[in-house]
């Protein structure tokens, strides 16, 4: 049902997410509703998160692509700009979205977050106060993070 | 001579001229008179505008209804585009920046202009190439389109007709930042401006868009702002300096420029907020103490009951034991009242209705919130008084007027003498609702201020309610006669009278309390701090209303003698002070 009058740059930009993924992600539509896709991103390397493998949900509403898609981490992740529900604290994803994004530049855009964390906006206060005392100690928490609920198994 | 009986001698016929001059230099009603005659002035000429203007001027102050408003802003549009040869929603885009100053969008662009474009995405050429084929896919839904279905910023980005529509509802719906929009495109900074808009979306949202266009020449502008009052859409450009604050809109609300609050003269801004800040924080902590506590009747003081049984002893030093029940003292209870612990002396007298709301609030006056609630209760019934008196003048103007005008045979324009006196009971009620505020922070210990504050403050009550009663009662009888009676014209006289010496009071108030009753501090002023209205000689040294200067050498030639404890000027004959009845010494 939802599948039906599926307007054509949704079509295309799943087409062409499957043909030519972006290194380190991958996304796929659900089955049962072609707005929702399961998502994967790799960890980048020299980040924290390297050798992790995160999962998340993406899902396109009804005024897409006038309104951002809604996108949130399923995988625990320590981050400052990411909170204990997954969602996530980026500006593309709120005022800064255009119609003339997409879902590929939003993935990519999420990847980059986790290539550099940003503690002074951040979403998880906690987190970001300890990479901004101690960046040291918070980078091995999220490696120990990682290890522990992003190990891919 | 009397001050009192000057005062409020209605047939006075000199306290009468002089109010006739007094009138025709005044702001507010032959300013809103003439408002007709302004509209029409617009498309006549040069000349007419220029003379209108000047007078308003002298207000301090200009309304605008929507149509001045659009006929400024397309005024200054029209300018910076002619100036700076770009065109008009360019213009619109950068006089929204510049807060709507044709001069400084005229500076920012001549001291750099290809900064300015930058910075506001106004580009000279588009930043990509197209290919020349004849079809082009649209950014936004990628879909193939003819060349002619395709719109673009000045860019040159591509989307088709039906997603930059989207694109600019969106932007639209989500509110006023759709006056800085740009290209979808990212990475661009192109700015898209209302011609593009007008062609691109509904009527429905360009009516919109135009409204979020009007709101910014006002809201962004700094001489402008809408007028507060609720649901008037009229705005105020003020072209004043920052003597008096006081603007009055067509809607007839009248508030300060400098903190939106209501008018309220003769308080300043700062004592407002204070005033405003101690009610909503006061009425909440009178309210819990009202519902918790009782006062300790010995001692007064309020005591929360927060456990435990009847048996109350107050805090040292007061230590007084006492029911909590009946508030009686403790001592008096014992077996016969019924017990200790369930007092049926309180039964018996709420029954009798010995403990009804009154004897609360008694006992509530003594405690320390006493003095604020005093003066809060002041404010609030004057409030109340006008908000009535503002009722009755639209009784008066929409229904009582032409019945009036048939009973007694006048024309309606020979009755404006009546909504003039209840236009005046308005503006009275207003500032004497404000002397309660100001009673509230004139320090207790500047005593002579104090009496003579109060004093001023009393004289002005008896003098309002003065007016109010015969605006309100003796009107009464002609409304229900059955044809023109003789005593219309002492009635006209009368009330004409009262309304211009209580107006002549309350101005001279006015200025003597922005003055900061500053001629009671010193002893030249003495002899001259009561002339024949009380406050007048404060008018002088004041806002420079300078009317009823001349008096104050008149009093010292005739041997006043000034009250030692208040300052008050009194005539030779008197032996106590006319004011605060302290013995001639």
């Amino acid at each position: 049902m939802a599948n039906s009058n599926l307007p054509r740059r949704i079509i295309k930009e799943t087409q062409r997410l499957l043909s030519e993924p972006a290194p380190g992600i991958s996304a796929s539509p659900s089955e049962e509703n072609m707005r929702y896709f399961n998502v994967m991103i790799l960890g980048p390397a020299q980040s924290p998160y390297e050798g992790g493998v995160f999962k998340l949900e993406l899902f396109l509403p009804e005024e897409y692509p006038m309104a951002p898609p809604k996108v949130r981490f399923l995988t625990k992740i320590y981050h400052p700009n990411i909170d204990k529900l997954g969602r996530i604290c980026l500006d593309i994803l709120k005022d800064k979205w255009s119609p003339a994004l997409q879902i590929r530049t939003v993935l990519l855009s999420i990847q980059a977050l986790l290539s550099a964390p940003n503690p002074d906006d951040p979403l998880s206060e906690n987190i970001a106060k300890h990479w901004k005392t101690n960046e040291a100690e918070a980078v091995e928490t999220a490696k120990e993070w990682t290890r522990l609920y992003a190990s891919g198994e | 001579m009397d001050s009192e009986d000057d005062m409020h001698d209605a047939n006075d016929v000199e306290s009468m001229d002089d109010d006739e001059g007094f009138y025709s230099d005044e702001m507010g009603m032959d300013y809103y008179g003439s408002d007709d005659d302004v509209d029409v002035d617009f498309g006549e000429d040069n000349e007419g505008i220029k003379r209108i203007e000047a007078s308003r001027a002298e207000n301090n102050f200009i309304i605008l209804k929507e149509s001045d408003i659009k006929q400024r802003q397309e005024e200054d549009i029209t300018s910076v585009s002619t100036v700076l040869s770009i065109s008009r929603a360019a213009s619109s885009i950068l006089l929204r920046y510049y807060n709507w100053s044709v001069s400084e969008v005229h500076e920012a662009w001549f001291a750099d202009e290809d900064k300015v474009r930058k910075t506001f995405g106004l580009l000279k050429k588009p930043v990509i190439q197209l290919p020349s084929s004849r079809e082009l896919t649209c950014g936004i839904c990628f879909e193939a389109f003819h060349r002619g279905s395709i719109r673009s910023a000045a860019c040159g980005h591509p989307f088709c007709c039906a997603c930059w529509e989207g694109y600019i509802r969106t932007s639209i719906s989500d509110g006023p930042g759709c006056l800085i929009l740009r290209c979808p495109d990212p990475s661009c900074g192109a700015a898209v401006g209302q011609d593009m808009i007008t062609m691109l979306v509904s009527d429905e949202d360009n009516r919109k868009y135009s409204q979020y266009l009007l709101r910014s020449y006002i809201e962004d502008n700094k001489k402008t702002k809408w007028c507060p009052a609720p649901g008037c859409e009229y705005a105020v450009n003020f072209v004043g300096d920052d003597e008096n604050y006081d603007v009055s809109c067509l809607c007839s609300y009248g508030f300060c420029w400098n903190c939106t609050e209501e008018a309220h003269r003769p308080v300043d801004c700062s004592t407002v907020s204070k005033w405003i800040m101690k009610n909503s924080a006061e009425s909440e902590n009178m309210n819990w103490i009202l519902a918790n506590s009782k006062p300790c009747p010995k001692c007064k003081r309020p005591i929360e009951k927060n456990q435990g049984c009847m048996h109350m002893t107050c805090t040292p030093p007061c230590k007084f034991e006492f029911c909590w029940l009946c508030l009686g003292a403790w001592s008096d209870h014992g077996e016969r009242t019924g017990g200790f612990y369930a007092c049926n002396r309180y039964e018996a007298a709420k029954q009798e209705g010995v403990y009804d709301e009154t004897e609360r609030r008694r006992e509530m006056a003594k405690n320390s919130l006493e003095r604020y609630t005093h003066y809060y209760e002041r404010w609030a019934s004057n409030q109340l008084s006008r908000q009535k008196a503002l009722a009755d003048l639209h009784q008066m103007r929409t229904v009582h007027m032409e019945k009036l005008s048939d009973i007694q045979r006048e024309p309606e324009s020979q009755l404006k003498f009546i909504t003039d006196a209840w236009q005046q009971i308005v503006e009275c009620r207003r500032v004497l609702k404000w002397t309660y505020a100001y009673g509230y922070y004139l320090p207790e210990q500047e005593h002579a201020k104090r009496q003579f504050f109060e004093y001023l403050q009393g004289e002005a009550e008896s003098g309002l309610e003065r007016l109010h009663q015969c605006a309100e009662k003796e009107l009464q009888q002609f409304l229900s006669a059955d044809g023109p009676s003789k005593e219309f014209i002492d009635f006209h006289t009368k009330l004409a009278g009262l309304t211009g010496v209580t107006k002549n009071y309350f101005e001279n108030l006015v200025s003597a309390l922005e003055n900061g009753l500053s001629d009671v501090d010193s002893q030249a002023a003495c002899s001259g701090s009561s002339s024949k209205n009380g406050g007048s000689s404060k008018a002088k040294g004041g806002k420079g209303k300078g009317r009823a200067g001349g008096s104050s050498k008149n009093i010292d030639s005739a041997g006043m003698w000034t009250c030692e404890y208040c300052t008050y000027a009194n005539s030779k004959q008197s032996t106590t002070c006319h004011m605060c009845h302290h013995q001639r010494r």
